[in-house]
Order: C-alpha cells, then structure tokens, then sequence
C-alpha cells in the first residue's frame, strides 16, 4: 500500500486552502500532510535537493492522483488554466479547490495509471524553499503548481512520467551542472514491482489501423493532445525503417554494379558507395538521438517496446547494421573480420530469444492475439545474418540462424495465413505493410544459396515464393492508395528491394532476357519507391514541418476514459501473466 | 498429488472424482490394508517421467562410452565411465520400468475408470506413449543385446506396434474429432506422441530397417510441424496447462533433438538437416532456460513433474553429442 504524501506545492508564501486540508484527511485516511508547517517538520530534505526538483509534486500529481475519485470538479477551466501556463508559469493565487483537482474528470481516473511506478513509491522528504520532492501522484495542482513555480520551472512537467525516473535523471543532470557536491538522494528506491506500461489488450482497444498508430474515438491520451510534444518522445523507434530502406538500396546498387548478367546497364560503383554513406551517417544519427530518447525518456522507450507493432521495429537498428556490412562498398573494405559477425549477431539474439519465448510462453502476447505482419521484421533478420555469415566464410552459425529463422517464419507464415479470429491487428484492408511477406522469402532464398555454395532447389523455391507473393501484391496496387504517409513505410520498401536482388542472384544462374529485364523492372520500381519516399520525406520535413506528429500510440491510458463505463480488463486474469517476463 | 488432483479436477467425468474420493476417505479410516490400495489411487501415468529420465541417461551413457575415438575433444568422456557404473543404472532404469508397469497394470485391473479418464484428459493421453518410449530407449541402451539379435528385433515389434495403433488414434483425433481438436487440446505434452515415433525411428535405423525408420520418422514430423505451430500460436493461452506442469515446457526441445538423432540414424551421418534440428532445439533450449520465472511456481513444491527436466536435456546432451563428433 503507498503511503504518498499529497501535498501542495511547499512554498512558505504559498497557504494551503482550508477547504484542501479538510477535504484530504476526511477522504484519505492517511497521513495526508499538506501543510507548510508539517511538511516542514517531516522534511529531512538533503541538501542535494535543487530548486529544480520542486517540480516533483507537480508532474507527479499531475499523472496521478490517489484519490480524486471521490472529487468531481470541473475542469475545463484549469485545464484551459494549464493551456494558457504553458511552459511559462506565473506565480498567481489561482483557485485552489479548481486547480489542485484540476483534471478533466477523465484523468481523475487515472488513479491507478501511473506510468512510471517509480514515482508511486517514492517519498521524498519536502524541501523547504521550493523544495517540494516527492511523488504525490496526482493532477491535482498543476495548475496551482504552474502558478507557483518559479522560473527556474521552464520545464513542462507534463511529459516527466515518460522521462527516465521520472525526471528525476534530468533533474540529477542539471543538479550536477549546478551543485556539484550535491549526491543523488533515492534514485533507486522506488523501483517498481510491476512495470506500470498498460497492458497489450489495451493497445488493441485504444488504437486502431494496421500499425496501431490511430486513436479510436472515445479514447484520450495522458499528453496533451493539443501541443507539440518534445522532440524526443516524438522520434519513434520505427524511424529506423529509413536505415533500412536506404542500406539495402546500397546492397542493390551493388548487386546491380557487380553481377555479369546486368553489366550491360554500366552501373557505377559509386552510386554504391555513395548510398552506403548516406546509409551509415543516418544510422549513426538516428543511433545517437534514440540513444538519447533512451537516456531521458526511458518509460516512453518502455511502452513502445510493449505496442504490439512497435516492439518488432527495435530488430530494424541491428538488420540495417547487417545491411550495411552486406553493402560494404568494395573500395571500402574487401573482406569483413568474422568476429565482427558475431558481435553483430548477439544483441540480435538477445532479442529474438526474448520475443519467440514471449509467443511460446507468454500471457498476454502470446501469437494468436498479437500476430502481425509487423512481425515478419523479427524473423527476417536471422535470414540477413544468416546471409551475411555465410558471405564471411562461416559455417555453422549461418546454419543456426537459419534454422530458428526457417522455424519460426513457418509459425509465423501459417498464424498468418489462418488470420485468426483471435487476431485483431491484421488490417481487413490491404496496406503496405503486407509488403512485408516478400521479405523473409528473398532473403532466405539468397541466404541459402550463399550457404550451400549453390542456387539450388531451396533457393529456387523460396525465390518463385516470394515472387508469387510479390506479383499477388503488386496487382492489387490500386488497393494501396489513400493513406497517411508515415516514417514506417520506409521499412515496407526493403522487402521490394530484396525482391529485386533475389531476382538479380536468379539471374546470374538461369540467364534470359526475361529475369534480366525482370531485375531491371523490380531494381527500378524499388529505386522509384525510395526516392518518392525521400522526397515525401523531405516535404514533410521541410515545407509542411510535420515529420514527427506526436507519437499518440505511447500515450494511451491505462484504462478507458470514466465515459466508457465499461469494464476494463486490468487485473492480472491470466496464470501466465506474472511469469511472463517483460 | 497436486497434479492428479488438478488433472481429476479436470475431468469430464464427475463420477470418477468422486469414486476416488470415496476410494480416498477409505484409505484414511484403514491405513495398513488400503495403503496400497491409496497408492494406486495416487499413480498416474505421469509418474513414467521417472523411467523416462532413467533409461535416457542410460542411453546417453551407453553412448558416451561407445563414442569412436576419433573424436579427440570426446576421448575423455570415454574412459570415465566404468563399466559397471553403467551396467548398475541401466538395472536400475529396467527395474524402475518394470515396477512402473507393474504398477500401471495393477491400476489398470483394479481402476479401471480412472485409468480411462486419464486418458480422456488432454494430458494424460500423451503418456499412453509412454511406456512404449521408454521400452525402446531401455531396449537401445541394453548392453547385452545388439540390433542383429532377433530378440531385440521382436521385441522393437512389440513396442512399436502399440505406438504405431495409438499413432492413427490420436493424429486421427486431431483433425476429425470435435472434442479432440488439435486448437483445443495441444499442450507441451503432445510432443510425446511425436517423440514416440522419433525413438521408434532411431531403433528401427539401427537395426536396420530403413523403410519402417522412414516411415515412421516421416509420420513424426509431419504431425512436429503441426504441433509447433501450434503450439507457437498459443491459441488456447495458458489455460492448457497448470501450473505444476510447466516443466513439461522442456519437451519443446526434447523433439527437435530426438529428430536431429533420428535423421542422423538414417542417414548414417550429421548432415545440414540434423544441424538444423539440433541448433533449433539449442535455440529453444536458451529460450526457456533465460525464462526463470515461467518455472517459478511449477518449482515451489516437489512433484513427478520434475522428472520431466531430465529426459529432454538428455536427449539435447546425446545429439550435442553425436555433433560434436561429426565436427571432429
């Protein structure tokens, strides 16, 4: 049981209202201590506390808040109030009994949300001058907290749940810019038991559309909905898909540059390296600013690991690494170390073990509910890996990622097929997504050829699968239009790009003019598709300036809006729920 | 006891839970008379997990110590197990056979009903394969009969015909039987029936009937790939299995190795497709094993469930075994 200890904002010129401190200790019970006078004397406050960190109380009680169920204000002034703050709150005398049960009454039920658990148990000792530490969950006073803060508090404390420890690390951040002496008080003593990430049916429920990026009506969001949010919490893991995009267009120019069948088109090798450049600077960018998302928004990196579709783009860093030693321009380098292999391959199983136990064993994640055509990422790269180390020289850890991926990709391939009952992510109408079922049949088909030394039956039959796959796809182009253009359909072009190189290694074994002016077709249409998306890209980066919406997938509430009087599903029903790791 | 109970909770047949709870409050008014009597109560068929660890590590033994010496890494491991250490656990795996079966037919003859409710469950009848299995495990680790011996020929017969006519009643089952459909009754369990006929395989390789071997091993996997997808979709969530059970979760490994061994045993060498079977089962291996907290609460209390971690980490020892030497 937590004993928060709700207060207001510890401002000695700030008087709490009479109406708050009797309300508190009817509702609550428990130690509620509100008042100047006794936060002041329950405060051991260690010195390390910096102004900053009377931010606490506000971006914590605004996520959460243990007992406004049996409150009702209104609230939309305060939160037309919280709209006008903005980032630049003012000191007012505001409204107390509005602003401290300030929410929407939607959030009032947020009683049990709270995304970062470790903000529940946390109590820090108040400060005295501003020095308001604690966890109180809550958004009540934001308001009175956003009229209250000094200016030190620029910081928007809305988006601080999604933020590592809660804010806490960017407050240590700036702590240890200001006062060095100062050491971290508590950091780790509220880890949760539970990881506070709403469940994977309530992905389903909320959001809607084939990659689960659509808020359904009724459904509201714990961000404002209405403000850019920051940039890092709006940079989504699936941005990685333009690495992939882009590297294996480098492999295809390659292919393109050094296979006899195609010599007459003259290809240079330059188009390669340049590609191949392009590839690794943006890898190593988006490397980098995810690595940062990582850092300051942990939580947020946390629920995008349990979105059903989302959760498949974290393979997308290590198969466009794959891609890039794949592509290895020949001016470059000739020949790759083979521990490089292996350094490359273990994160890549690390991850994919933890996944296929969770479709093997898990709860709530198990195949038949989130199988999706997202998930063909997941298989595709021991396929890619598989490839690359048998181009190295290796023998028998190709063999191994090929089985598990062979294996797999079965599973996955019939659960898909079937398009279970049980299964709701699967779109009823076509999307690009579907592109991916091309991917893992090309790259094994290239992969086998690679380690048995020969384009032989497997090879071929693979191929002849994923071209069938392709041209099913490709009739059906008409179906394809009229959607939202978004960073993830960079990843569907890779499997066409595959497609184009499968056809290419084809052609070197069975040589007529109709594979040739076939891997000419299928290496334009996939040359065509990438630079369309990188203009599209471009416009929106540059002229309509909305390359990154606000990523409203992550944000969902745990539960539904009190609107919905529905029941929701929240209790842990399930035997495998709590051995399920996450 | 945990799992006999949750598996007559199980039933469909009410009746029979109560005969045994009748049977079960006799036994506590007359201890020394019905003491047998309660054991037999007690018994089920998942008790021959016991002869299934006992007879794989005999043939994990035999094999070790009949490993060519080609194998220079293996050469060790050769010398260290003496003879009679290994004549001593192979009597003890027969002897643990013996009395299982005994028991089994004691249980059959005087509780009849709740032998066939058992094998109503969808966990008990899986383990109708399993005294055949283990049969043909002790028959293959026998050190004093070999596979041109007629007795061994005869008696691979006996033991594998029942697989075989249990074969056609439960495959059959899966796909026609309304109650008995695959989606509604997989669990980890039903791999038994596809290692039952991987071990027949591997007997009838080394005697030498290629035919029957491939046969067999054809059926096998045809029915492995089903049951793994199957299995892999999880249709039924985790409502399939208590929770005391879960140890049986290692069985997805135990086929991919028992395969890996089967198909070495036909083709007479580790080829790609044995490599293929064994790194998938290694893989499944490192999967469940990075998952402590699935066999938290199987693991509170003991129970015969726990014999079902030995069988299938000694079949994944033999096949790791027989590719070591190929890599020689």
């Amino acid at each position: 049981m937590e004993t928060e200890i709700i207060y207001s904002p510890s401002r000695q010129a700030e008087e709490i209202p009479s109406l708050l401190s009797t309300v508190q200790s009817r509702v609550v019970g428990f130690d509620v201590i509100h008042t100047p006078s006794s936060e002041n004397s329950i405060s051991q406050v260690p010195e390390n506390r910096s102004a900053t960190e009377n931010l606490t109380p506000e971006h914590s009680k605004f996520y959460h808040h243990e007992r406004t169920t049996s409150i009702s204000m209104p609230s939309s002034p305060s939160m037309l109030y919280l709209q006008e703050q903005g980032t630049n709150p003012s000191i007012p005398n505001g409204t107390p009994p509005i602003s401290y049960f300030g929410l929407p009454p939607r959030k009032s039920n947020e009683e049990k949300f709270d995304p970062n658990k470790k903000a529940r148990f946390h109590s820090h000792p108040m400060g005295s001058n501003q020095k308001s530490s604690n966890t109180v969950e809550g958004f009540d006073g934001l308001a009175t907290q956003h009229k209250l803060r000094r200016s030190d508090g620029l910081r928007d404390n809305r988006y601080d749940p999604f933020k590592t420890w809660s804010g806490k690390l960017e407050r240590q951040i700036s702590n240890l810019r200001r006062k060095p002496l100062e050491l971290p008080e508590n950091v780790y003593s509220e880890t949760p038991q539970t990881a506070r990430v709403p469940k994977v049916d309530r992905f389903f429920d909320a959001l809607e559309g084939p990659e689960l990026d659509r808020l359904k009506e009724f459904e509201e969001l714990v961000l404002p909905e209405d403000k850019k949010w920051p940039f890092l919490l709006r940079f989504p893991v699936s941005t990685f898909g333009i690495c992939l995009g882009m590297s294996s267009q480098a492999i295809l120019w390659k292919t393109l540059a050094t296979s006899p069948p195609v010599e007459f088109l003259h290809v240079p090798l330059l188009v390669n390296l340049v590609l191949w450049c392009i590839s690794i600077s943006v890898l190593a960018i988006m490397a980098v600013i995810y690595l940062f998302k990582i850092i300051f928004y942990f939580e947020a990196v946390r629920r995008e690991y349990h979105h059903p579709i989302r959760v498949n783009f974290f393979f997308a860093p290590w198969i466009a690494c794959l891609f890039l030693a794949i592509g290895l321009p020949p001016g470059i380098a000739q020949n790759l170390p083979q521990f490089l292999w292996y350094i490359l391959m273990t994160p890549f199983l690390c991850l994919e073990l933890k996944i296929y136990g969770q479709w093997m064993s898990g709860g709530q994640r198990r195949l038949s509910k989130v199988a999706n055509s997202t998930n063909h990422l997941s298989v595709v790269g021991n396929f890619v890996g598989a490839l690359l180390g048998a181009s190295m020289g290796l023998k028998e850890g190709p063999l191994f990622f090929y089985a598990v991926g062979m294996a797999h990709y079965i599973v996955l391939f019939v659960t898909l097929y079937q398009r279970l009952p049980t299964n709701e992510t699967l779109p009823k109408e076509l999307h690009p997504v579907f592109f991916l079922f091309v991917a893992a049949p090309s790259v094994a088909c290239m992969a086998w050829a690679k380690i048995s030394g020969e384009f032989g039956f497997g090879s071929r039959i693979a191929y002849f699968i994923a071209l069938f796959l392709y041209a099913s796809l490709a009739v059906r182009i008409n179906f394809f239009r009229g959607f939202r253009f978004s960073l993830t359909w960079w990843a569907y072009t890779f499997p066409m790009t595959g497609a184009a190189i499968a056809t290419v290694r084809y052609c070197i074994e069975v040589s007529t003019v109709f594979t040739k002016s076939l891997s000419v077709v299928l290496s334009l249409i996939s040359t065509l598709i990438v630079a369309v998306l990188l203009v599209s890209t471009m416009i929106h980066a540059w002229v309509l300036q909305d390359l990154f919406p606000n990523d409203i997938s992550i944000a969902i509430t745990h539960h539904l809006p009190k609107s919905r009087t529905q029941d929701v599903d929240v209790t842990d029903v399930e035997l495998g729920d709590s051995e399920e790791s996450k | 006891m945990e799992t006999d109970s949750q598996k007559q909770n199980e039933k469909p047949h009410q009746s029979n839970n109560s005969t045994d709870l009748q049977i079960m409050k006799r036994d506590c008014l007359n201890k020394e008379t019905t003491s047998r009597l309660s054991l037999l109560t007690k018994f089920h068929a998942g008790y021959f997990r016991i002869s299934f660890a006992l007879c794989g590590q005999a043939l994990l033994w035999k094999t070790l110590r009949e490993l060519s010496t080609d194998a220079r890494a293996l050469r060790p491991f050769v010398h260290i197990l003496p003879s009679t250490a290994f004549i001593l656990l192979w009597s003890l795996a027969f002897l643990s056979f013996l009395t299982l079966c005994l028991l089994y037919i004691a249980r059959c003859l005087t509780r009849f009903e709740s032998v066939r409710a058992e094998f109503q469950h969808h966990v008990g009848m899986n383990y109708l394969f399993a005294p055949w299995i283990a049969g043909l495990l002790l028959l293959q680790s026998t050190p004093f009969l070999g596979p041109p011996n007629r007795a061994y020929i005869l008696l691979w017969w006996i033991l594998s015909l029942p697989i075989i006519a249990l074969d056609i009643k439960i495959y059959g089952q899966w796909f026609t039987r309304g109650k008995k459909f695959l989606s509604m009754v997989a669990n980890p369990t039903s791999h038994l029936s596809v290692i039952g006929n991987l071990v027949a395989t591997r007997a009838a390789a080394e005697m030498g009937g290629k035919e029957i071997a491939l046969c067999l091993f054809s059926l096998g996997m045809v029915h492995y790939v089903v049951l793994f997808v199957t299995l892999y979709q999880r249709f039924l969530g985790s409502n399939s299995l208590p929770v005391m059970l879960r140890p049986v979760f290692f069985l997805f490994f135990a086929a991919p190795s028992m395969a890996s061994l089967a198909w070495r045993s036909i083709v007479s060498s580790f080829d790609t497709a044995c490599k293929m079977l064994f790194f998938l089962s290694l893989f499944l291996f490192a999967s469940l094993v990075s998952r402590p907290t699935l066999f938290k609460r199987s693991m509170r209390k003991f129970s015969v469930a726990w014999w079902a971690y030995s069988f299938p980490l000694t079949v994944l020892a033999l096949a790791a075994t027989e590719y070591a030497q190929e890599n020689e």
